[in-house]
């Protein structure tokens, strides 16, 4: 408990600081901000801007219910309001906003956000629910709609616009409602949007957000009406991530004259100390001979070549390594049992790798899993010839490969991302899969980290680090194996039963023309005998037991037909 | 000509080049056929794992016998267990043949190999799959009784379609027709049919009124020849193969040899498939190399076409190009041994080397006379034969 007040102290303050440096961008209008950065805030491209909206809603109210101790039931609904035109509604059972904190809360920019903490979070861009009441505003110039009830107080309706000019929101038409609601349900509307099925559709976003927090209820529809329910499999919250102290060696030149600024040390050797994680006296013994400045100076009067001094200093010294233990998996058996839930696979093998560190500054954690056969993978359709003349469709099963950062979904950009890279250089024959692609198989794969290196602004494919890319094999081949184990065993199995097939569809006919032939009267005897000796040739071929004719090969005979032919 | 004549109406009693098969009742290759089927009953019985065995066919279990100077079957002899995935399929269509076989022997019937074929094809209950998936299927197993019952397929009531025509003065006696008496020189200008069986209680050589018999490739010259009247002003019997020879037609072009002492001339198109059609009526074939006692003429002459020609009567602009697989065909044929003579290793490195071929038909470039007033008797008269 007294952990959680450190927690939300540090929000707090963090806050602060976030505001401060929302005052540095003031004077252009934050709609503008949005405009010019459409790639980096994910708000890029008709189809993936759904998604953005989609995960900032239910990332806030998964974030919400969890920091409330809440188990999260979320309803996420689509209509088609006209063309390119929709509205979205997410409701969820979390702890709610009070009345006089609503607007504050969601009708201004950067508010709340975690802007420059360095923890585990679930979001890529992290515009936050603001964000998204204002896109819907500059697409529709309308209001979002919002409900809110706590467990105190009346459950209250209102409509909030933000005023892109001051940052500051507007509130229209609140009313209290009567019936007794808790937790926080928005209703907002957004032009030039795509709604459309398949592997980049916010149906696959929120399966794969079910899959990866196993104590979420979470439920969609879409707007034809069908709803899909993924019921939590858990009952259990996942610990809260902690914000930690940056790594020495993780940090760049800008970064560190930012911590400088804003920080309270009055020393660069105290801010040093205080600022980073695994730094102590030693290591500021080491860097005063390195640098070329006295470390008793301010750090709010360090200069860019003093940083960089201080940087190239800080390359050279040993650090122990980051800790770990700040980092929250899912789990291993928590991934399971989602998994088999919702992918609904014949077999299943997860690993929770132990945390490392990766270019020595950045704790990070790989957990994968490959789920096989049954439901696993996705529906494609292939065209199929039948009887060699009509062509059919037909729905076949094919590999799927489901990314997530920090629990969030990787929807876009799977070719770029070093997950996919790693996944596809898997030599999946080895483990009984000789055809990967067209193999009913979902590979997970969840890189948990407090510092995630996205290859790009647009933050939907992780950059290839050597040292995650390893972790990230390492974790696939644990589970590989074990899952070939199964594949091949399931092989021969199915094997024997296409050999028993075999025998038994022909031994009828065989019995059939025996009896026919000689005159024998005993054909029960004749047909029990012969499915007895194919029982019996089964067993021994399971042990290894050569019978003399597995040996025969097919002859060279030909007939004349062959002999003569043209 | 007369006292030639008495002789040969002699021979023709000694029914010779018949083997004790040839002879065997249809009781008999009844009782091996049921005999087949008794023994894997037997074996199924006792709980042994069933297998039918017959002889291989094919390269490795052919040889060239240089005494007798034709094809023969060796030893080898291949088991198909039912217990083998691979083996079960073919062991399942042997059992419904072999049945099949025996039924038409029982009550006296016969059906062509396609009858067979047909009579046979049927889905596998839950499946789907055909008993047999094309002739040729039932076709390579009907081999395989053959060569497990040491007999031939005409004698299991089965035949193929009749395929060859026979044209000249030779008397003919259809003993399971009526006993039809027929001369085939007075059968209008296409000849006798020639039924897949030409055995002796079957069809009976009554008188034969000739010097040689001219086996020929093409239907086409086969019948220029007859148009040209060759067969009467040459004293020739004509066997047509249409291609390849059918059993009959070797089976009357051998009897015709050895029962009747025709000496045998052989006319085809001048590339590998005509050569290898020399080649079987001579040396007898792989397929049927259990049979080539009574099928083949090791001392049947080849007159044409040959590369040679080519050169000797100006037929250079009527040659064709050998496609890729006439060359590989060509290669093959100088492997076999009963290809080894210096003449035919000589004539098939000159195809491969020029990669060309020359139709019997290619003859009509000069006339469409010149094959039967000049190039068949003059070749014959000096006998130019490869």
């Amino acid at each position: 408990m007294a952990e959680k007040v450190q927690e939300k102290k540090e929000i707090v303050r963090k806050e602060v600081e976030a505001e401060q440096l929302f005052t540095e961008f003031k004077e252009h209008s934050v709609a503008d901000f949005f405009k010019k950065n459409k790639q980096m805030l994910g708000l890029s491209g008709k189809q993936r801007t759904l998604t953005t909206i989609i995960h900032e809603l239910v990332t806030n109210s998964l974030d919400a219910c969890e920091e409330a101790g809440i188990l999260p039931e979320i309803e996420v609904s689509l209509s088609e309001l006209g063309t390119e035109y929709y509205e979205i509604s997410v409701v969820d059972n979390g702890p709610g906003i009070p009345e006089d904190k609503v607007a504050s809360a969601l009708g201004k920019l950067l508010a709340g956000t975690k802007f420059h903490r360095l923890v585990q979070t679930r979001g890529q861009q992290g515009i936050g629910v603001s964000g998204i009441i204002l896109l819907s505003q500059m697409t529709t110039g309308k209001p979002t709609k919002v409900i809110s009830g706590t467990n105190k107080g009346k459950t209250v309706s209102l409509e909030i616009a933000i005023d892109s000019k001051t940052n500051t929101p507007k509130v229209t038409d609140k009313h209290y409602l009567d019936n007794k609601f808790k937790g926080l349900a928005l209703k907002c509307k957004f032009k030039d949007l795509i709604y459309k099925k398949g592997q980049n559709s916010i149906d696959e976003y929120l399966r794969r957000t079910a899959i990866a927090n196993p104590h979420l209820t979470l439920q969609f529809q879409d707007p034809q009406g069908e709803v899909t329910k993924y019921t939590r499999t858990v009952n259990k919250l996942p610990n809260i991530p902690t914000a930690v102290k940056p790594h020495p060696r993780g940090v760049t030149v800008d970064e560190m004259l930012t911590y400088a600024r804003h920080g309270s040390a009055r020393k660069v050797n105290s801010f040093l100390t205080s600022t980073f994680d695994r730094f102590g006296q030693t290591a500021v013994d080491n860097i005063q001979k390195l640098v070329h400045f006295d470390l008793n100076k301010d750090p709010r009067a360090l200069s860019w070549e003093e940083a960089e001094d201080l940087i190239k200093a800080i390359k050279q010294t040993k650090f122990i390594a980051p800790s770990t233990d700040n980092l929250v998996p899912i789990g291993e058996d928590h991934i399971k049992k989602s998994l088999k839930a919702i992918v609904e696979p014949e077999f299943l093998c997860v690993v929770t790798r132990k945390p490392t560190v990766y270019q020595g500054g950045y704790a990070f954690q790989v957990e994968a899993g490959v789920a096989y056969g049954g439901k696993a993978g996705r529906l494609v359709s292939v065209e199929k010839i039948k009887d060699k003349k009509e062509v059919v469709i037909e729905e076949v099963r094919a590999s799927e490969i489901i990314r997530y950062a920090n629990k969030a979904p990787l929807l876009f950009d799977a070719g770029g991302c070093a997950i996919t890279k790693t996944v596809e250089s898997v030599d999946w024959k080895r483990y009984g899969v000789s055809n990967f692609d067209n193999s009913p198989i979902t590979v997970f794969v969840n890189l948990i980290s407090v510092h995630i290196p996205y290859t790009s602004a647009g933050k939907s494919a992780v950059s290839d680090d050597s040292d995650i890319v390893n972790e990230i094999k390492l974790a696939l081949m644990d589970v590989s194996r074990k899952v070939g184990i199964y594949i091949i065993e399931k092989k021969r199995e199915e094997e024997k039963k296409e050999k028993k097939k075999v025998f038994a569809k022909y031994a009828p006919y065989v019995v059939e023309a025996l009896v026919h032939t000689t005159g024998e009267k005993n054909k029960d005897l004749l047909l029990k005998n012969l499915s007895n000796m194919v029982l019996e040739k089964l067993k021994m071929e399971e042990a290894g037991v050569k019978a003399p004719e597995d040996d025969v090969v097919e002859d060279d005979s030909i007939t004349e037909e062959e002999e003569f032919e043209e | 000509m007369a006292t030639k004549k008495e002789e040969k109406n002699t021979k023709k009693h000694e029914r010779k080049g018949l083997d004790e098969f040839e002879t065997e009742t249809t009781k008999e290759v009844e009782q091996k056929t049921f005999q087949i089927a008794q023994n894997i009953v037997d074996q199924i019985k006792r709980g042994v794992s069933p297998t039918f065995t017959t002889k291989v066919r094919g390269l490795s279990n052919v040889y060239f016998d240089e005494e007798k100077q034709y094809i023969q079957l060796g030893d080898k002899k291949t088991v198909r267990p039912f217990l083998n995935l691979g083996a079960a399929r073919k062991f399942m269509q042997t059992m419904l043949v072999n049945d099949k076989c025996n039924e038409y022997l029982k009550e006296g019937k016969t059906a062509s190999i396609r009858e067979i074929y047909y009579e046979l094809k049927r889905t596998v209950a839950n499946t789907k799959e055909n008993t047999f998936d094309g002739q040729n299927e039932s076709n390579e197993v009907i081999v395989d009784i053959e060569h497990a019952a040491n007999t031939i397929r005409e004698k299991l009531g089965l035949h193929a379609e009749s395929k060859g025509s026979l044209y000249g003065d030779i008397t003919l006696k259809d003993k399971k027709h009526d006993n039809d008496v027929f001369n085939c020189n007075s059968l209008g200008r296409g000849g006798w049919s020639i039924m897949s069986r030409i055995e002796p209680e079957e069809i009976e050589i009554v008188d034969v009124n000739a010097d040689v018999v001219l086996v020929i490739e093409t239907a086409a010259m086969y019948n220029r020849l007859i148009e040209e009247r060759y067969a009467r002003q040459h004293n020739a019997i004509l066997v047509g193969t249409g291609g390849q020879g059918a059993r009959g037609a070797r089976r009357l072009v051998h009897r015709l040899r050895y029962e009747y002492d025709l000496p045998v001339i052989v006319f085809t198109d001048g590339d590998p498939y005509g050569w290898y059609i020399y080649s079987v009526i001579k040396s007898g074939s792989m397929a049927l190399a259990a049979h080539s006692k009574y099928m083949a003429v090791p001392d049947a002459k080849y007159v044409g076409m040959t590369l040679t020609d080519v050169e000797t009567y100006g037929l250079q602009n009527v040659t064709e190009k050998m496609k890729e697989g006439d060359v590989k065909r060509a290669k093959e044929l100088m492997n076999y041994d009963w290809f080894k003579s210096k003449e035919w290793q000589a004539e098939l490195k000159l195809a491969i080397d020029k990669k060309i071929r020359i139709e019997q038909q290619a003859l009509a470039n000069k006339s469409l006379d010149f094959v039967a007033k000049k190039y068949l008797p003059e070749k014959i008269e000096k006998e130019i034969f490869l």
